[in-house]
C-alpha cells in the first residue's frame, strides 16, 4: 500500500496535472480564466481574497525552501536544528493562519454568503473547496501538533519528495511518519490530480509579461 | 508618419429621438446570450442623468481613463506595480448592481393558473439566480428623465460648478446614445495584463481575445466609458465588436444600419499613429480635441497618401478615406465632437450636439436663437462634448444654425447674414448628408478584408461573434 501511495500515486498525479494542464491550455484556452466573482459579490471578497492569497504565497514559499533545500545545506549556513525550526514556525503558523482563515472567509462568502454565487460555483467548485479545506487543515494541524519539534520532516519527507523528483522513489523514508503528514502528502496528490480541471490553472497566468509590454496593442490577423 | 486606418462614426444628436432601435437590435445580434443578458454594447441615455452603469462619468469613483503625471501620460488606475496588487480584489470594479439585475418574467402562469377572482400576473424572477426578485433598476431606468432625482446627480452638472435649474420651466434634456468609442489610445488595451485587448491592424476595431483573456478584470473600470463587460458565465472581458463580420463586409454596424433617425454616419479616418500619445498628452484638457484633429490626415493630401501606401493601406481604402463622410463632419466642418475627451483616450465614435428649443428668457420674437439661447446650457454640452470648453461646442451649434439659416434663406429669398463661415455650396453640402442624410452618404465602408459571405453572418447570429459560427 505504501509502495502505491508513495511510489506511484505521485507520479500519476503529476502526470495528470501536467499533461492535463497542457491539453487544457493547448484545446481549452477559451475556458482558461481566473472565473473570478467579483462582479456578483464584490463587499465581501476584499478581506478574504487578500488573506488567502497573501497566506498562500508564504506557504508557498516556506514549502519551497522546507522541501526543496537539503537539510545539509542550511546547516552549513550555520543554522541548527533548533534554530530551523523556530525560523519555520515563525513563518508557519502566519501562514496557516492568514491562509486557512481566509479561505474560510471565502468559504463562507461561496456557500453562506450572496445567493448570486450559485452563478459562479459549479460542481468542479465545489470538489475543489473541499479538497482545498482538507489540505488547508492537514497542513495546518500537522504545523500545531509539531511544535514541539519531535517529529523532523526534513530527514523524511523532504527526502522523499526529493527522491520522487529524482525518479527513485525511496519509500522506506515514509515509514513511521505522523498520521497527519501522511493525510497532508495523499492530498496534495488529489490536488494535483483536480488541478487541470478547476480553476485553479490562473496560477500559471500570473501576467509577468504586463511589465515588459508596450501599452497599445496593434494585431494583424 | 506613420499612417493607419481607423473605421470611425459619428452620431448627429440633433436628430437623436431616443427610441432605442439601435440599443434592442444591437442586442437581439450579439448580447442576447446567459452571461451577456446585462450587457448593452450600445445603449442609448436621456442626459442629464447618472447612465449605464450608474455614474459611469465619475472616474472619481472609477479610475477610468488617463491621467497626466508630471506631464506623463499614464493610466489614471496607477502604475504597473500598484495595479497588479488589484489582480485578487479590484476595488474600482463595477459590481452587477452598478447596472442592474436581469430579470424575465414568469410567463408561465398567465397560461396555466387556475380559474380565480383576479387576473394572474407575470411576476420578474432573476435571470443570475432565478429567484422572484423586486425591479429596483434598468438598463435605462431615467428615459425621459423618469427618475426626476437621478438626473440632479448627473457628474457633469457637478462639474459644471455652478447651479443648473432643474426647474419645469427651464427644463432641458437630450439623448447620449453610446458604443465603444474604438480609441486610438484605449485604456482597456492598456490596463490589460494578459495583453488579450487589441486595436486590429486594419481598420483600428478594439476586440478582446476570448482565448487570451483570463478574467483579470482591470479593463472593465479602465475604461472610462465603462464599455468593457464582464461576463459571468464565460467569465471572460466582452465588448462592443463595432460589428466587424458587417465591417468585413462594407455594411455599417447594426446600429448604425438600423437607427431610424438616420443620424449615424461611418467612414474611414487616416491619421497618424506616431503622434497618438502626445495628442494624449495634450496638457490643457480643453485642447486635447484640437490635437486629435491634427493627427487626423488629409486623404487628398498627396504625402499623406505615399505614406499611407507605404504602411500597405489598400486602394479602396484611401478611396474610401477620400469620400468618408466622417472625415466631412469631423475635420473639415468641425461640427463633430468627442464625448468626454478629458479621459484622453482619443475616443473615434463623434458626436454632433444637438441644438434644443430656446430659453423663455431669450424667447421674445427670435426665429433662429444665438447657440448662446439654446436650452441646453452649452456649458453642460461642453462638459460632456468640449472638455469644458465651451467655444468648440458653440462653433458646431453656430454652424448647424446657418446650415439652416441658408437653407431657409433659399425657399424665402430672405438675405444671407454677413458672418457666415462657408460658401453656399459647403452648407448645402451639410445639408445633403445631415438632413437629407442618404443611406449611401451616410456610410462608406470598404469592404473585402476577408471572404466572409452574408450568409456567414446569419450564422453567426446569437453567438458571441469572436469564432467561427457555432464557437463559444
Amino acid at each position: 500500500m505504501n509502495t502505491f501511495i508513495y511510489g506511484v500515486l505521485p507520479y500519476i498525479a503529476l502526470t495528470i496535472m501536467v499533461g492535463g494542464t497542457i491539453i487544457r491550455y493547448a484545446y481549452g484556452e477559451r475556458g482558461w480564466t481566473t472565473k473570478s466573482s467579483e462582479f456578483l459579490s464584490k463587499q465581501d471578497l476584499k478581506w478574504g481574497s487578500y488573506l488567502f492569497h497573501g497566506g498562500l504565497f508564504m506557504a508557498v514559499g516556506g514549502h519551497f525552501v522546507g522541501i526543496l533545500v537539503p537539510k545539509f545545506v542550511t546547516e552549513a549556513a550555520g543554522t541548527g536544528e533548533h534554530a530551523y525550526h523556530m525560523i519555520a514556525l515563525a513563518g508557519g503558523i502566519p501562514a496557516a493562519i492568514l491562509f486557512l482563515g481566509g479561505f474560510l472567509m471565502l468559504l463562507k462568502r461561496r456557500f453562506a454568503g450572496s445567493a448570486r454565487m450559485a452563478a459562479n460555483t459549479s460542481s468542479i467548485d465545489k470538489w475543489l473547496y473541499l479538497v482545498l479545506l482538507l489540505t488547508i487543515v492537514s497542513g495546518t494541524a500537522a504545523t500545531i501538533q509539531n511544535i514541539p519539534g519531535a517529529f523532523d520532516y526534513r530527514e523524511t519527507i523532504s527526502p522523499w519528495f526529493r527522491s520522487l523528483l529524482m525518479l527513485q522513489p525511496d519509500v522506506s523514508l515514509m515509514d513511521g511518519v505522523p498520521k497527519v503528514f501522511q493525510f497532508h502528502m495523499f492530498l496534495w496528490m488529489v490536488l494535483a490530480i483536480t488541478f487541470p480541471f478547476t480553476r485553479l490553472v490562473h496560477c500559471l497566468s500570473l501576467p509577468f509579461e504586463y511589465f515588459f509590454r508596450r501599452d497599445i496593442i496593434y494585431r494583424k490577423k | 508618419m506613420k499612417i493607419k486606418a481607423q473605421i470611425s462614426m459619428v452620431m448627429n444628436l440633433d436628430k437623436c429621438i431616443g427610441c432605442h432601435t439601435c440599443s434592442i437590435t444591437c442586442k437581439n445580434v450579439w448580447t442576447n446570450r446567459e452571461g451577456a443578458e446585462y450587457m448593452y454594447f450600445n445603449n442609448v441615455e436621456t442626459k442629464p442623468g447618472i447612465g449605464y452603469p450608474k455614474r459611469w462619468e465619475d472616474q472619481d469613483k472609477w479610475q477610468g481613463g488617463w491621467e497626466l503625471k508630471n506631464g506623463k501620460l499614464r493610466l489614471r488606475s496607477g502604475a504597473k506595480l500598484t495595479r497588479m496588487a488589484k489582480l485578487f480584489y479590484h476595488p474600482n470594479q463595477p459590481e452587477l448592481d452598478d447596472y442592474y439585475e436581469p430579470w424575465t418574467y414568469d410567463y408561465e402562469t398567465l397560461i396555466n393558473s387556475k380559474r380565480k377572482n383576479h387576473q394572474p400576473i407575470a411576476r420578474p424572477r432573476s435571470l443570475i439566480t432565478q429567484q422572484r426578485m423586486e425591479i429596483k433598476w434598468g438598463p435605462n431606468w431615467e428615459d425621459d428623465l423618469a427618475d426626476g432625482q437621478s438626473a440632479r446627480q448627473d457628474v457633469n452638472l457637478r462639474n459644471m460648478g455652478s447651479d443648473i435649474a432643474l426647474e419645469f420651466h427651464d427644463l432641458f434634456m437630450k439623448y447620449l446614445p453610446r458604443v465603444c468609442n474604438h480609441c486610438l489610445n484605449p485604456a482597456c488595451v492598456a490596463a490589460c495584463p494578459s495583453g488579450a485587448i487589441y486595436k486590429r491592424e486594419e481598420d483600428g476595431v478594439v476586440l478582446v481575445s476570448q482565448d487570451g483573456c483570463r478574467g483579470w478584470r482591470h479593463c472593465i473600470p479602465a475604461c472610462p466609458y465603462k464599455k468593457v463587460y464582464f461576463n459571468w458565465k464565460t467569465n471572460k472581458a466582452e465588448k462592443c465588436i463595432f460589428c466587424f463580420p458587417r465591417l468585413e463586409n462594407g455594411l455599417p454596424t447594426v446600429c448604425a444600419d438600423t437607427c431610424v433617425g438616420r443620424l449615424r454616419y461611418m467612414g474611414v479616418l487616416l491619421y497618424d499613429m506616431d503622434k497618438v500619445k502626445e495628442a494624449a498628452a495634450t496638457p490643457d484638457k480643453g485642447q486635447i480635441y484640437h490635437s486629435v484633429l491634427d493627427i487626423i490626415m488629409d486623404p487628398h493630401d498627396p504625402e499623406v497618401l505615399a505614406a499611407a501606401r507605404k504602411e500597405g493601406i489598400p486602394e479602396n481604402w484611401l478611396k474610401a478615406a477620400q469620400d468618408s463622410p466622417v472625415y466631412k463632419l469631423v475635420k473639415e466642418w468641425q461640427v463633430a465632437l468627442p464625448l468626454h475627451a478629458e479621459y484622453r483616450t482619443l475616443p473615434m465614435v463623434w458626436y454632433v450636439p444637438p441644438l434644443s428649443p430656446i430659453t423663455r428668457r431669450a424667447e421674445a420674437d427670435v426665429y433662429l436663437p444665438e447657440a448662446t439661447d439654446m436650452r441646453i446650457p452649452l456649458a453642460y454640452l461642453a462638459e460632456l462634448f468640449g472638455a469644458g470648453n465651451t467655444q468648440v461646442v458653440a462653433r458646431a451649434l453656430q454652424r448647424l444654425l446657418d446650415m439652416r439659416l441658408v437653407m431657409r434663406a433659399q425657399t424665402t429669398g430672405d438675405r444671407l447674414p454677413a458672418r457666415l463661415e462657408f460658401d453656399v455650396e459647403t452648407y448645402q453640402a451639410m445639408h445633403r448628408l445631415m438632413g437629407i442624410a442618404k443611406y449611401k452618404d451616410r456610410f462608406r465602408i470598404p469592404a473585402g478584408l476577408q471572404e466572409t459571405s452574408q450568409e456567414k453572418l446569419h450564422e453567426l447570429q446569437g453567438t458571441c461573434g469572436y469564432t467561427c459560427p457555432g464557437g463559444c
